[in-house]
Order: C-alpha cells, then structure tokens, then sequence
C-alpha cells in the first residue's frame, strides 16, 4: 500500500471523518462499478456501495494493513452485493434496468458511431446475460474485467482459492458466449 | 503434433488474464498461432471483458461524488452513539492552544463556585460535619441538645449536685422539663 494511502487510513482509524472522504472520493466510482456488475440495477448498487463504505468506516479500525486496502473495501462491497442478490433472489424482487437506454442517454458520440451503437447494444446484452448468472460467479467476472484483479487478490475478495477463481471464471466466460452467441 | 482446442480453450482465459505458468502459456501461445478457431475464442474472451469494463465505466461515470459522500455521512452521524459525538466534540474542540486557555479557566470557574458559600450562605458547598450544641435549659435539670449531623440528635441531661438542691429547695423540680 502506497505511502500516502496508509496515512489516510491511520487518520480514518483515529476517526477522521475527511480522511475517510479523501478515500472514498478515490475509490467509490470502482466500487460502484463492481456493484452494478453484480447486481445489475442502478439504484440498488449505489445503496449497496455506499453500506459498504459506511461498514468500511465502522471497521476500519481492525484493518491492519495485510493486503491493500482496495481488495479490503471490495471484500466488503463484493460480499454486501452477493448477500443483497441472493436475498432479492429469495424474496422474488428480480430487478434489472434497462441499460442500453442509460447508455444511449449518455449521448455523445465518438469517431464510429456504428461501432459505439453495436458496441452499447452488446453491452445491454452481456449485463443481462450476466444477470442469469449465480452471485459468485458474477463476482469473479466483473472483478477481473474492470479491475483486472489477480487471481489471488480475487480469491481474497470472495473468500476462496485461486483455482476456484480460475475454474469460476472459465465456467462464467463460457456461459456468457453461450448466451451472446455470434454477438461477440 | 498440435496440442487439442479444448485442451487450449481450457487455458485460454487464464493465459489471458497472465496466470498460467511460463511453460504452458508457451504451449498456449504456440497453438494460437496456428489455429484461428482458438485465436477467435481469444478475440471473444477479449471483447466480453472489454465491453463490460466499457458498460460498467459508462454507468459510474454518471455518479457524481457529493451525492454518494452524502449518503454515506448521513449512515456514519446516524450510527454513532452519542458518547462517540461527545468524544469527537471534544478531540476536535481541546486542540492544544485552546487547551491553554481552557484549563486556567475551568480552575477559576470552580474556584468561584466554591467560593459562593461565602456570599450566599445556605448553598451547602462549605458544610461541614462539625457537632453543635444547640440549647441549655434550665428549670433545676439542664438539657443540652447535641446535634452531629441532620438525622442524629443526642440529649443530655446535665446534672448540678443535685442532692444539695434537693435540701435546699423544699419543692420537688418539674416534672416537665421546658424544651
């Protein structure tokens, strides 16, 4: 862990609240991200991320140091997100969004519009084919593709070994083709 | 003799992702070159990874700081315990320098408040336990009333050779004595 990060951390274990500020303002954007990946609805994500900076906030004291302080938070976050999905899941709340609208809302677009079109209608159909994936499996994948995560720092977000982070990956990657098919 | 496509395939992802050890990624590498069907699996692994950071990037982009500090400020203040607030109030209010002035001041206050007794009596900060004899009578018997503390109250009764009274004064003393 960086210096500088390490600092911040020791303030925000003397319950400095700006400390914790400086962080969050660094981190939550990827939190968010990995978030939405699992759960695939926007409103329910930024509600999960931010439990998990408050949770974070109220444990920070029994962090120690051992691994970066990042794949820490994202323990939290991933396990508050996979908790909250086989909870919805339970409970029979399924809700997912319309993203190819988000994306399109967004507007703007870039030198190939024909390749950004093609490019956000495949994003629309890769979240919903992630959707009919299990949490863990979920997790494994949008950890590694927006983090680009080793296998061990994602073996210590989920809590399980680096062959089973390999062998969860393949299996999702293999679902995901299925699903999209010649879209890809 | 070309390893399998499955085999190859099997690998693929973590080859990608850097996790394979040296001497099978070499076998990996090796097999791409010839094969297009494994190097378009490559390609596909490739593009999902690629497309989902680009989607998920997209949507966070839009998610402005404030409104997500503020939601996470709002779960800190309404969680902490009010003891928690008292000690926060005070480490961020006793800095040192107004420590300096703080301590000197909170002397003079009980100081002052001490010192009240003194010019409003009554006030029970100067009490104390000292005993106090409150009346002597008369009437041949003498009684003192000698009183320790609010609830404890001793009587007594002081005699003054009372046989020579007794000659000398025909009449019998009161049986009544005046309190």
């Amino acid at each position: 862990m960086e210096l500088a990060e390490w600092d911040l951390v020791r303030k925000c274990q003397n319950g400095d609240l700006g400390a914790f500020e400086e962080l969050s303002a660094k981190y939550y954007r990827r939190v968010f991200m990995a978030v939405l990946g699992v759960l695939n609805h926007r409103d329910d994500a930024m509600d999960v991320a931010q439990e998990a900076f408050y949770r974070a906030f109220k444990s920070i004291k029994r962090f120690e140091g051992g691994s970066s302080f990042y794949t820490w938070l994202y323990r939290i976050a991933m396990n508050l997100a996979i908790d909250f999905q086989r909870r919805r899941k339970r409970n029979g709340t399924e809700l997912t969004e319309n993203f190819d609208d988000a994306m399109f809302a967004q507007g703007e677009m870039g030198s190939d519009p024909y390749r950004e079109v093609r490019d956000r209608e495949l994003g629309g159909r890769l979240r919903a084919a992630i959707d009919g994936l299990t949490p863990d499996h979920k997790a494994v994948i949008v950890l590694r593709a927006i983090e680009g995560l080793s296998y061990k720092d994602i073996g210590r977000i989920v809590g399980c070994s680096e062959g089973t982070v390999m062998s969860r990956l393949h299996y999702a990657r293999k679902k995901l083709q299925e699903k999209l098919g010649s879209d890809l | 003799m070309m390893e399998s496509c499955a085999n190859i395939q099997e690998h693929l992802g973590a080859w990608l992702d850097g996790e394979l050890a040296p001497v099978v990624g070499e076998r990996v590498e090796l097999h791409l070159k010839q094969c297009p069907l494994c190097l378009g699996e490559k390609g596909r692994i490739e593009r999902i990874n690629s497309t989902l950071k680009n989607t998920l990037a997209a949507e966070a982009a839009n998610i402005p700081f404030a409104p997500f500090w503020a939601g996470v400020h709002a779960r800190i203040v309404e969680e902490r315990s009010w003891q928690v607030r008292v000690v926060d109030w005070f480490r961020l209010t006793l800095t040192p320098p107004r420590l300096a002035w703080a301590i000197p001041a909170v002397i003079l206050l009980l100081l002052g408040v001490l010192s009240l007794e003194r010019f409003v009596p009554g006030l029970g900060f100067g009490q104390t336990n000292l005993a106090s004899v409150e009346s002597i009578d008369g009437h041949g018997m003498n009684v003192a009333l000698l009183r320790e503390s609010q609830t404890k109250t001793t009587i007594i009764w002081l005699f003054e050779d009372h046989e020579a009274e007794t000659e000398s004064t025909p009449e019998p003393a009161s049986a009544d004595p005046a309190f």
